[in-house]
């Protein structure tokens, strides 16, 4: 598909699309002509779209998170903002803590979009998949195992919660073998245990449907978790709780 | 020297100097404006990458376009956005040059080989490759005025550090 957007070519390309398809319009475009000459939009969300782009001489992702029509004006750019900039926040929190997300090159509060590193690799998922199809490399399967108990233990100490724990939501850099969170749209900083272990049962439930057949990687996971926080105990003690009961801790309607 | 493009063709020219013997006048000349043609004198022993510095410029760059400068000139905003703090006077005058400077890093956007050579005749110091920020940068300045934590060093470049504090700024 070629689009012309002021005099430039910009192909627009749709890699995958999510629940809810949504018609392309120029707004993006517009925000992004000059500064990249391809733009491919890598997949739709139920909330947001994400383009491939430069930012100044860099491959970068665009995330733009669009309004919905059924709010009210005020309130919509409100709420727009507000998960603008906690995703921001908690993505450079992360980093503080010491686990890698992408860096992010900009905020932009006004097209509502975050722009930031594009890491090349593979998503968790993905491997794991493949190792579905053509056999368990066991020592890669113990290492990236590893570096996410790590890492989430790591958050977790911090006080932070990713919210949306599952393994496309995890690379793999090619370069280096390090793993990088990504999607930091639903995350939150709590103290509590029962966040945190809402957290692990929400990676528990994803790793159960879509890679049971590699093995039981969450009790390997959960092991280095145990050595990377603190606060270990309290945390799995809850994730027994919320194993018994569900996501839901108030079970209304 | 060395020219970046931004965006949409608005470039970004940079010239670092060092030995510079003039930066108590240079810093008089743009406090009281007159400095011709207008330039962003930067504190460059806290610039270990040009990435960074890219980022703040299309930061600044972009709020231009909106009309929505925090500061007074575009020059000055560069040097308030590469601060990643919103105090606007401790970002000037550290992320800017002081009295005593004799490391500088001068940009300029969109500016043309005469208004570069100008700017060269302005700064009394020696001319350096950009390739030297990394060797010269002051870390232990950097990490303190970032709030840059050993653990982050551990998985992200010095560079990469800043370049996020740049970014979400605002966000905080």
């Amino acid at each position: 598909m070629e689009i012309t957007a002021d005099g430039k070519d910009v192909s627009l390309v749709l890699i995958k699309q999510g629940a809810e398809a949504v018609s392309v319009d120029n707004t993006l475009l517009r925000s992004c002509k000059g500064s990249c000459k391809e733009i491919r939009l890598s997949f739709f969300m139920l909330d947001k779209r994400v383009f491939e782009s430069t930012f100044v001489g860099r491959r970068s992702i665009v995330k733009e998170r669009f309004s919905k029509k059924y709010r009210h004006p005020s309130l919509d750019s409100k709420l727009i903002l507000k998960g603008l900039n906690a995703e921001a926040r908690c993505m450079t929190k992360a980093r503080r803590l010491g686990v890698t997300t992408p860096v992010l090159y900009t905020v932009d509060p006004v097209l509502h979009t975050l722009t930031f590193e594009y890491v090349e690799g593979l998503s968790v998922k993905d491997i794991f998949l493949e190792f579905g199809l053509h056999g368990i490399v066991e020592e890669r399967l113990d290492d990236i195992a590893m570096q996410i108990g790590n890492a989430i233990g790591k958050l977790h100490d911090g006080g932070l919660v990713h919210g949306d724990l599952t393994t496309s939501n995890m690379l793999i850099r090619s370069s280096t073998n390090q793993l990088v969170l990504i999607d930091f749209g639903l995350s939150f900083t709590s103290a509590l245990p029962e966040d945190k272990a809402v957290d692990l049962y929400v990676l528990e439930r994803a790793l159960l449907s879509m890679h049971s057949t590699c093995g039981n990687v969450m009790d390997q996971i959960l092991a280095a978790y145990r050595k990377s926080s603190k606060q270990w105990s309290s945390t799995l003690n809850k994730l027994a709780q919320v194993r018994q009961r569900g996501r839901k801790r108030t079970m209304v309607g | 020297m060395k020219v970046f493009e931004i965006s949409n063709g608005t470039t970004l020219s940079l010239t670092l100097f060092t030995d510079v013997t003039n930066s108590k006048e240079l810093l008089e000349f743009m406090q009281a404006g007159m400095l011709e043609p207008e330039v962003a004198f930067l504190n460059a022993s806290l610039i270990p990458d040009v990435f960074p510095l890219l980022a703040a410029a299309h930061k600044t760059l972009v709020s231009k376009s909106r009309e929505s400068l925090t500061t007074r000139t575009l020059h000055s905003e560069l040097v308030y956005n590469y601060s990643g703090s919103k105090h606007i006077t401790e970002s000037l005058k550290r992320c800017g040059i002081s009295d005593s400077s004799t490391y500088v890093l001068a940009a300029r956007f969109n500016a043309s080989p005469d208004e570069m050579k100008a700017v060269e005749k302005l700064i009394n110091g020696k001319e350096i490759d950009l390739e030297e920020l990394e060797g010269r940068a002051d870390k232990a300045h950097i990490q303190k005025h970032y709030k840059i934590t050993a653990v982050e060093l551990g998985i992200s470049s010095l560079a990469d550090a800043i370049t996020c504090r740049i970014a979400a700024r605002d966000a905080l």
